[in-house]
């Protein structure tokens, strides 16, 4: 049938572009990630200009709010032979990074329109936690909501991450969040109209030393205990769940078959669709440039399209969140963690479960659409806020994954990016009350994996916020706990 | 036959099975042209026939399965005897491919993420279908054969793109006695100086062999540890070049045009059309099209014709693309005529990418409307030790490329490395 092509590679046509400035979609970011264009094969050379051109020629941007997507590294799809060719000094920590600035939060692209004047709920940031708490408050009755969001939709780790989702924890509180997680996500087209994807291929973990196959088969115990069924594997029957995995020196693997993973994009705008269709304010570009404090309470928050009094502030700003609540001279432990991700050219599908090798912090998986999307943390990696991205990443990451399944040296690298880590100092996140300001809430700290626990989350926070009913989730979580010397340590962190 | 010369040095390939001549060291997608097939691949989510556009490895219309390894660039791989082809991602065939129903049902658009979301049952359905039909090309069959360590190497002052501009840089800076190293992603330099449809600047300045690499494609500007360098596949080898200064001379790219079936088999790029016509000796079809920019679109017609060709709708706005599987006419705003290819004359897109990674600032061009790299006079960004020249700057003739790449040269040759 005719069509009118936009971007060829992903068969983006100007009638779906037009239905994404119907939405609300305006700038090129956000217009990316709802139609997926851009993520093709010719990584946006053929189409960023012809989409420049129609989103400024249908007015929803002025000429200065004109401003391609980030380029991403490498120029041409790559093979990861190609890569895993060069060397790099493991003992070194990893700095640099280009392109040396994002624009996350291009300025221009801020709304003429003052925010509204008066919230109950001001949440800031409007990441996954952010939107998701704010779905959950309108689902209780709570839509006198706004939330605040410096770039575009999925600009901060929410629509940069990798899309896992499991229940195989280390501790039980988050097991049974992961498991309420997943059923929740299993549930989100019914509840929100909007795909995610969710495909529940399962996790894969591969244990290559003792002290991993004894974390492993600590887990499988809890997991078992909380009705998650985690087996574990001998190598060859690993193997039969990937048949192209080389098992050299693997020697056991943890296996659930409910984990799975989603498409990051739709969940976030899904959520923030949902929350509009209720009357909340989903405000982005937008940044928060102070709080005005009263006797021990937030009676303001100060932003660069004016003043929001608001009842209660909850601070769900992932990485950022320790700058936030610095604002109103509140210390937060967390600090920022690059951490380096890639995705490949689209195959067939051929690979079910996503695949980590804890010892090494190799994990990847396909995707919905075909793509080898995978990642590897960075032992050495400083704490720092820096989304940049390296050469190392892509050669350390090529090396481990070609050690694992040799087939894909041929496989073309398309695109790389990175994204924050909110880690805090046990590896826990900081949920509930804040000492010194009484009505500032805080919901931060999920070091990589505050995606796949939002919904469940979310959910308790808003029962929480809304009935006043205790929740131990909000009691051990609490930011004090570092100042009691009261650790929570989780110790599956991948990545 | 689309062929205009004949064959000098054959090669013998394997398309799906039947036997095809080849010139040896051609594209593999020039080979195809001349054979006259332009159905090269089917698109992810319609399976709308697609051929090759750019013909510079930048677009997607154009991948195959090659000798096993999917999705490979067909316009910028080159032929060698015995390689075999395969198209991918339809059923039974690229001919006939029953997921072509897909454009038939959707008749606009439509969004996978609100496609009938959350109806029971079928939505279980809808992940299975959609991962049926994801992905393009299968697992390669083996593992790649070993590939060398990739060399790392300290260079002084690299240019990156052997065009007009490129090789007006590196007359003038091997005049001043500046060392250089010209980093060229085709096998010969050139540019527009020889694939355009309008020549005219003379014989094409060939630098000392020593400061020219050819076939060269740079893969990315990267600063790990904070040190800039570029790292590039040059001779089946990945090479990490730490530089000093660098100057960027990549040119442009074509883009799409919305009209009405724009990725039709036998829609072309203008400047590919005159590469086929100028480097490889094919013409994609008797009657051409030359739609599009009226100065562009006049030179291209003129050799379109000097070839054999003949040219229609010169200089028209296109509306509307006509075929089934292949450009059979086309619809302008003076009315629809017949013709076998369309080649597209627009304003090419700078290629940005390389100068925003080292901290050049990229910025809408409201007159041209492209992303143009920002720069002095002399080239200069907002990294004083990165330098564009040419139509990365925006859209300009080969002559006034040529003299920004001489201004470039001279700043660089006078000035120092900035700390």
């Amino acid at each position: 049938m005719s069509k009118a092509l936009l971007c060829s590679c992903e068969d983006v046509t100007t009638s779906e572009v037009e239905h994404a400035i119907e939405k609300g979609f305006r700038d090129i970011e956000s217009v990316k990630r709802f139609t997926g264009f851009g993520t093709g094969m010719c990584q946006g050379k053929q189409c960023v200009t012809a989409m420049a051109r129609f989103l400024e020629s249908k007015g929803p941007l002025r000429p200065e709010q004109v401003t391609p997507f980030t380029p991403r590294t490498p120029l041409f799809p790559t093979s990861m032979a190609t890569w895993a060719s060069a060397s790099f000094d493991p003992e070194q920590a990893p700095s640099g990074g280009v392109p040396p600035s994002l624009g996350l939060t291009a300025q221009a692209m801020k709304p003429d329109s003052p925010v509204r004047a008066r919230a109950k709920v001001v949440i800031i940031g409007g990441g996954v936690m952010g939107l998701a708490l704010a779905h959950n408050l309108a689902l209780r009755g709570e839509t006198e909501v706004v939330v605040l969001e410096q770039g575009y939709l999925c600009a901060g780790a929410s629509g940069r991450n990798g899309g896992g989702v499991r229940m195989q924890w280390g501790t039980p509180t988050l097991v049974t969040l992961a498991q309420r997680s997943i059923e929740l996500m299993k549930r989100f087209a019914r509840d929100l109209g909007i795909n995610i994807w969710f495909r529940q291929g399962g996790y894969l973990f591969l244990a290559k030393s003792k002290s991993i196959v004894d974390r492993l088969e600590k887990g499988a115990k809890l997991h078992n205990s909380f009705g998650v069924p985690t087996e574990i594997l001998s190598p060859d029957d690993a193997r039969e769940i990937v048949p192209q995995l080389s098992m050299k020196g693997v020697q056991a693997a943890a296996w659930n078959k409910l984990d799975g993973v989603i498409f990051p994009w739709p969940f976030l705008w899904g959520y923030a669709q949902a929350c509009v269709k209720k009357g909340i304010a989903v405000e982005t570009f937008t940044q928060v440039t102070g709080f005005e404090l009263s006797q021990g309470r937030v009676t303001k928050v100060l932003t660069d399209r004016g003043a929001i009094a608001c009842d209660t502030v909850v601070i769900a700003a992932g990485s950022w969140s320790p700058k936030i609540a610095a604002m109103a001279n509140v210390h937060l432990p967390n600090e920022p963690h690059r951490h380096e991700i890639c995705s490949s050219e689209p195959l067939k599908p051929f690979l079910g479960p996503l695949v980590s090798v804890l010892d090494s912090g190799l994990y990847f998986s396909q995707s919905m659409r075909g793509e080898i999307v995978g990642g590897m943390g960075d032992p050495r990696e400083p704490a720092g806020m820096n989304l940049g991205s390296t050469m190392r990443f892509l050669t350390r990451y090529s090396q481990a994954l070609t050690e694992q399944l040799p087939e894909l040296g041929h496989l073309k690298i398309l695109r790389q990016w990175s994204g924050p880590y909110d880690v805090t100092p046990d590896n826990s996140p900081i949920l509930g009350r804040t000492p010194g300001v009484s009505n500032m809430l805080q919901m931060s700290g999920f070091v990589g994996h505050g995606f796949m626990m939002a919904p469940a989350v979310a959910e308790r926070m808003a029962a929480w916020m809304t009935t006043g009913r205790s929740d131990e989730l909000f009691e051990r979580y609490t930011l004090s706990r570092f100042a009691e010397g009261r650790m929570e340590r989780e110790d599956m962190i991948i990545g | 036959m689309p062929r205009l010369s004949l064959i000098r040095t054959p090669v013998t390939i394997d398309f799906e099975g039947t036997q095809l001549e080849a010139e040896a060291g051609e594209p593999l997608a020039c080979a195809l042209i001349a054979q006259g097939e332009l159905l090269f691949s089917r698109s992810v989510k319609y399976h709308r026939p697609r051929g090759p556009f750019c013909l510079t490895g930048g677009c997607s219309n154009c991948l195959m399965r090659v000798d096993g390894v999917p999705n490979v660039q067909t316009c910028t791989t080159l032929t060698r005897a015995g390689m075999r082809l395969e198209r991918q991602n339809s059923f039974p065939d690229a001919a006939i491919d029953m997921f072509a129903a897909n454009d038939l049902v959707f008749r606009k658009w439509f969004n996978h993420h609100e496609f009938l979301a959350g109806v029971p049952i079928i939505e279980k359905v809808l992940l299975r279908v959609a991962r049926k039909l994801a992905g393009l090309g299968e697992l390669p069959d083996k593992a790649p054969e070993e590939v060398p360590p990739a060399k790392s190497e300290e260079l002084d002052l690299v240019i990156v793109g052997g065009g007009a501009a490129g090789l007006a840089a590196a007359r003038r800076l091997s005049e001043r006695n500046v060392p250089y190293t010209l980093i060229e992603r085709e096998p010969v330099l050139g540019g527009r100086l020889i694939s355009s449809a309008e020549l005219g600047l003379g014989a094409v300045y060939q630098p000392v062999a020593t400061q020219v690499r050819l076939g060269s494609t740079v893969l990315g500007l990267f600063a790990d540890a904070g040190r800039p360098f570029l790292a590039s596949l040059w001779q089946g080898q990945l090479h990490v070049t730490y530089f000093k200064r660098l100057l960027l001379t990549l040119g442009g790219q074509s883009t799409l045009l919305p009209f009405e079936n724009n990725d039709l088999p036998g829609v072309f790029a203008g400047r590919a059309l005159a590469r086929l016509i100028r480097r490889h000796q094919v013409l994609p079809g008797e009657r051409v099209a030359c739609v599009g920019e009226l100065e562009e679109a006049r030179a291209l017609a003129r050799l379109v014709t000097s070839v054999g060709g003949t040219a229609v709708a010169v200089g028209e706005e296109p509306l509307r693309a006509h075929g089934l599987q292949r450009v059979t006419g086309v619809t302008t705003s003076k009315g629809r005529v017949d013709c076998d290819a369309i080649a597209l004359c627009a304003t090419v897109s700078p290629s940005f990418e390389l100068a925003r990674a080292g901290g050049a600032r990229v910025v809408w061009d409201v007159r041209h409307k492209v992303f143009v790299v920002e720069a002095d006079a002399s080239g200069r960004t907002a990294n004083p030790n990165l330098f564009v020249a040419g139509e990365q700057r925006g859209p300009m003739s080969a002559a006034a490329a040529a003299e920004a790449g001489m201004l470039a040269a001279e700043a660089l040759a006078t000035a120092g490395v900035a700390s």
